[in-house]
Parts: C-alpha cells; sequence; structure tokens
C-alpha cells in the first residue's frame, strides 16, 4: 500500500469501556482500499469492541472515525452501512427464520413498484433471484434461497452471511471470527472470498485466532492487547511464532 | 476463479441435502387444524342437528369474531419474541369509555353510525394509550415484556372496574341490532372484522412491516444491526396490540348494547387469545408463525366453547377441555422444534 493514498478508514485514538472495564485504549490505526488487515489478540483484547465502534454497534467514548475522508459519526449500524461499510458479527448477524433471500435483503428489502411498494408491500421475487445474483459473485451458490436459514449447516450459514457483506460493502468488510467452527476446508473458502474481496478493491478486517490463516490472506497484522494496540506491522514481519509472542506479550 | 469452485463444491450438495421442509410441516400443521375443525362441526352437528343452522353460525362468527382480533394482536406481538398479556382488559377498559362517551350522544342524537363511529375512535384512542404504556416500559424501562403487560393488565382491569363502578356502562340496545343485521350469517360489525383481518394478514405476511416483525422475534440482533430501529418497531407492535383490544371492546359493546368492565376478565380473554396463536402453531419464542394458523386455532377455540355449551356440557369442563387443545398444541410445538435442533 503506497502511503501518499488516500485511507478508507481511519481511527484516531478511539476508546471505549464498558463501566469499568476498559475495553480499548487509544486505539489509531489507517486502512487501504484493496488491503486485507488482520486484527488479532488474545480473548478480551477488544477485537469485537473495535469492530463494533467501526460498524456502529457501539458508539466510542473518545476518538475520531474517518471514512474515506470525512470524519464520521454513527447513530445506528444503518449508519455504517449507507457508508459503505458492511460486518460479520461474532454473534450471527442472520435470523434463522427468514429465508436466505430475506436475509440477504434484510434491511434493504425491495418493495413492489407503485402504490403497493408505497403500502410497503415486499418483491419477494426480485429478492429471491437478487439474492442469488449477489451471492454468486462472491463465488457461493445457493440452488434454493427460499430454504430458510434455520434449515442450513453452521458454514452454509457463515457463507451466506459472507457472502451478504461483501455483496453490500462499498469500502470496508469486517469479518470477526469468520472461520470459527468451521472445517478445514470451509475455512479455505472463507479465506478465498477474502482475497475475492481484496480483488474487488475492499479493505478487510479479519479477525481471527487461527494465525496460520491470518498469516496466509493478510498483507498487514494489528496486534491488540488488553485494550491497546501493540504493533501494526506488514505480514511479512511476522511469523507464527513471533505474531504468538507479541499477542502474550511474552516477546517483543 | 478458485473460490467460485470451492463454494459451489462445498455448499451445494449440503444445501440440496435431505433436511426436512419447516415450511412443509407448517403447511401440515395448518391442514390438520383444519380437519379438526370440520371434524368439530360434524361431531356437534351429530350430537345436536340445530347446530348446523344459520342462526348458530351467526353466533359463532360473532364469538369468532370477538377473539380474533386480539388473537392477531397477541400474534403481532409473540412473533417479535413478546407478549401482550393485557388484551382482554384493555378491551374492557376501552369498551367502558368508549360506552362512557358515547352515552351522552346516545341520549341525544340518533344518528347511531356516528355515534359508533365515535366510539370506535374513543376505544382505539384507549388501546393506544394502554399499549404506548407497555411499549415505554418495555423499551425505555428495558421491563421484560411479561412483567409490562403484567402491569397493563392490572391497570386496565382496574380502571375499567373503577370507571364503571362494577356494572355495565351506557345503555344503547340500538347497537346490539347491529350486530344481528347484515348479509347472510355475516352481521355488519362481523364483516368489518374480517376485513380487519385481511388486511392484517397482508401486513403481517407481505409487507416490509411484517418481515421486520419475524426478523425481530427470529434474531433481535441480526435486525438490529441490519439497520431494523427495534425499539421503534416493537414500540408499534404494542400500540398496534392495543389498538386492537380497543377495537374488540368496541365490538363486545356493540354486541351486548354496553361497556362491560369484566368483558375482558370474566371470558379470561387474554388467556383464549394466546390459547388461539399457539393452536395455531405460532412459535412462542418468535419468528415464526403463519396468521391462517391462528385464524384456525381462534375457530377450532370458538367451535369447542360455543359447541360444548350447545350439548350442554358445563362451562366448567369447556376450560378443562381448552386447557387440553393448548397443552397438546404446545407439546406439537416443542416436539417440532426439537426435531429441527437435531437436524
Ligand atoms: N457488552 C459488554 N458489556 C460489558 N463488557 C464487555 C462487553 N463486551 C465486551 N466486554 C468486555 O470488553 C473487553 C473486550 O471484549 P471483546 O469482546 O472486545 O474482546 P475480543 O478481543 O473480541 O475477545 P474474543 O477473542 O474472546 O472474542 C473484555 O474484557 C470483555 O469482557
Ligand atoms: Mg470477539
Amino acid at each position: 500500500m503506497s502511503s501518499e493514498a488516500k485511507p478508507v478508514l481511519e481511527l484516531q485514538n478511539i476508546s471505549k469501556s464498558y463501566g469499568s472495564v476498559q475495553a480499548l485504549t487509544d486505539v489509531s490505526f489507517k486502512a487501504y482500499a484493496g488491503e486485507v488487515i488482520g486484527l488479532v489478540g488474545d480473548n478480551g483484547a477488544g477485537k469485537s469492541t473495535l469492530i463494533k465502534v467501526i460498524s456502529g454497534a457501539h458508539p466510542q467514548d473518545e476518538g475520531r472515525l474517518i471514512v474515506d475522508g470525512q470524519e464520521r459519526h454513527w447513530k445506528s449500524p444503518h449508519d455504517a452501512m449507507n457508508a459503505g461499510i458492511e460486518t460479520l458479527y461474532q454473534e450471527s448477524g442472520l435470523a434463522p427464520d427468514l429465508t436466505i433471500g430475506s436475509n440477504i435483503y434484510l434491511g434493504r428489502e425491495i418493495e413492489r413498484k407503485g402504490l403497493l411498494g408505497k403500502l410497503g408491500f415486499l418483491n419477494q421475487k426480485a429478492m429471491e433471484a437478487g439474492a442469488i445474483k449477489h451471492l454468486e459473485n462472491v463465488g457461493i451458490t445457493v440452488p434454493a434461497t427460499k430454504r430458510t436459514v434455520s434449515e442450513l449447516s453452521g458454514g452454509q450459514r457463515q457463507a451466506v452471511a459472507i457472502g451478504r457483506a461483501v455483496a453490500w460493502a462499498k469500502h470496508v468488510i469486517i469479518l470477526d471470527e469468520p472461520t470459527n467452527h468451521l472445517g478445514a476446508r470451509q475455512s479455505q473458502e472463507v479465506l478465498n472470498v477474502i482475497k475475492a474481496a481484496r480483488e474487488q478493491g475492499l479493505c478487510v478486517l479479519f479477525i481471527s485466532h487461527t494465525l496460520p490463516h491470518v498469516l496466509e490472506v493478510t498483507d498487514r497484522i494489528i496486534v491488540l492487547r488488553l485494550g491497546e494496540v501493540v504493533k501494526d506491522a506488514p505480514t511479512s514481519d511476522f511469523t507464527v511464532e513471533s505474531l504468538l509472542g507479541t499477542i502474550t506479550g511474552l516477546t517483543v | 476463479m478458485s473460490t467460485q469452485e470451492g463454494l459451489q463444491g462445498e455448499v451445494m450438495p449440503s444445501f440440496m441435502g435431505g433436511v426436512p421442509k419447516p415450511s412443509s410441516i407448517l403447511k401440515n400443521q395448518r391442514f390438520v387444524l383444519f380437519i379438526l375443525l370440520v371434524a368439530l362441526v360434524v361431531f356437534f352437528s351429530l350430537k345436536n342437528s340445530q347446530f348446523f343452522a344459520v342462526a348458530e353460525f351467526q353466533s359463532l362468527l360473532i364469538d369468532f369474531s370477538a377473539l380474533i382480533l386480539i388473537a392477531i394482536a397477541e400474534t403481532f406481538v409473540i412473533t417479535t419474541g413478546g407478549i401482550d398479556l393485557a388484551v382482554g382488559t384493555t378491551g374492557a377498559l376501552a369498551g367502558v369509555v368508549a360506552a362512557h362517551m358515547m352515552q351522552p350522544m346516545v341520549t341525544s342524537h340518533n344518528n347511531q353510525a356516528l355515534i359508533l363511529l365515535f366510539g370506535t375512535l374513543v376505544a382505539m384512542l384507549v388501546g393506544a394509550i394502554v399499549g404506548a404504556v407497555a411499549a415505554l416500559l418495555i423499551t425505555v424501562f428495558n421491563l421484560v415484556p411479561f412483567v409490562a403487560t403484567l402491569v397493563t393488565y392490572s391497570a386496565g382491569a382496574g380502571l375499567a372496574l373503577v370507571f364503571s363502578g362494577g356494572a355495565p356502562v351506557g345503555f344503547n340496545p340500538e347497537a346490539s341490532t347491529w350486530s344481528t343485521t347484515g348479509i347472510w350469517i355475516f352481521s355488519w360489525p362481523v364483516m368489518i372484522v374480517i376485513g380487519l383481518v385481511a388486511i392484517l394478514g397482508l401486513v403481517l405476511h407481505l409487507t416490509r412491516y411484517g418481515r421486520y416483525n419475524f426478523a425481530i422475534g427470529s434474531n433481535q440482533f441480526a435486525a438490529r444491526v441490519a439497520g431494523i430501529n427495534v425499539r421503534r418497531h416493537v414500540s408499534s407492535v404494542y400500540v398496534l396490540s392495543g389498538v386492537l383490544a380497543g377495537l374488540t371492546g368496541m365490538f363486545l359493546y356493540i354486541r351486548a348494547g354496553s361497556g362491560s368492565p369484566i368483558a375482558g376478565v370474566t371470558n379470561s380473554a387474554n388467556l383464549e387469545a394466546i390459547a388461539a396463536v399457539v393452536i395455531g402453531g405460532v412459535s412462542l419464542v418468535g419468528g415464526v408463525g403463519r396468521l391462517s394458523g391462528v385464524i384456525l386455532g381462534a375457530a377450532i377455540l370458538t367451535v369447542v366453547s360455543d359447541g360444548l355449551i350447545f350439548i350442554n356440557v358445563p362451562p366448567t369442563w369447556i376450560q378443562v377441555v381448552i386447557a387440553g387443545l393448548i397443552a397438546l398444541a404446545a407439546v406439537i410445538q416443542t416436539l417440532r422444534r426439537g426435531q429441527r435442533r437435531t437436524t
């Protein structure tokens, strides 16, 4: 990444606490289009909290969030979505009782034309068809988008969730432990989707505890420890051992 | 390119795999309910041939109409993962207040349509206020829906008694003639209720509002991060529930020709509404349900309670039979959920 390019996402001195728990302290970094950034750290290091700030799920207490050159204050996740930031949360972001198609379009429903549309009637057919297209664009084929998500396996759900995020993201896509609970093969597919997203010019924030995955797919790694950034360096600077050492704080 | 191959290869076969379709199970359940409904009608008709008559169907429809709107109110609430214990008592309160407000007009005017329209608006407003109180307790003070609506239930029942002094309010015998005139077995108020049921069914299953209802009940977090204003939606659902309860109160006023403070309590309408929803196959944890199931549930409850009276079964037993129906429906629901988990 050339340092002259404008960062698509910039965090300046972000801090956040939950009551007496200081989850984030003075976190700053820049992220560029077409870059995959690994966000690693021990349990409770603050990774999920950080991405919740970026995605508008929780506001920060202090610090600035700059997207595409503009300082932004999210009132809700919807604001971040409108600004082109899509997030795959560690908790499931899918509604299991709705169909795959309805989930892809959740919060972005297509309404029918004319008066019916003004009355809030939905064009379910268009959404089911659009969902297939959106998912295929990122290499996920679903023969039946009319199935409910509850009928899918964990890996399939994850594929749908990631597909949705990549389909709608304009600038940044955030993946919080997307390979969790997945088998080796399905994990590899998730990594491939991440690479595809990079090729589309998206900036990807990839959170994972599986260090070989992080080393394989990222361009840069940011290490969080107890809510603070302790290292921000190109991936080529790390090995599994040195990365583990940085995370636990036993080396550096 | 390799990504295309990979996910296709992995996802497709298992997508096509032999998972049972809940939708077909649901359809099945509604089919079973329909058969049960027909069987009940046949049973009571065989027991007493006068059951199968225009007059009886007319009164069945009236009783059904008194139940279906609050059952639908409950459906909207329960599919979001909540519950409204107050629909019956809110209806009673709304009926009493509306009766009280209409009484001066009843004695001075004689345009019944206008009087009843005014009363309907009052009843809807009272219902909306009670619903708004529940919504406030839930979305602002973070009470669980069970407790919040227990508050509005008690307050509504109490206020209805205070407001009326414990006796029926107002006397408008002309109003009750509205519930005996109409077309064939459909009286005017019944036709209005049926029209409302159709509209509410469309709203629940075909519009954005209904979609958000199910999304919130299915996974509130997912709904929130998809940009749905969960707090606003949940609030609106309790207000809607109150309005529908208010309309039911007005319906009961028209049927009786006066507002009864105990209409909702003695008939245990709160519980009957929830029973109709459970029998109709709506998941009590939210996210799943069809209005057609609830309509069948309410119809079955109506036929059972009226039919048992018709063949002279003591009312105390009717409660027991309804309890059995609820238990059966709940057990089926639990079994179905268990089945889904293991797949
Ligand atoms: N909603 C919350 N309320 C209170 N404390 C919280 C909340 N969410 C997180 N925390 C606390 O904030 C700190 C950071 O948590 P966070 O979930 O961001 O960690 P993480 O790096 O994502 O961990 P993991 O790898 O286990 O997912 C922890 O101490 C956690 O207990
Ligand atoms: Mg986390």
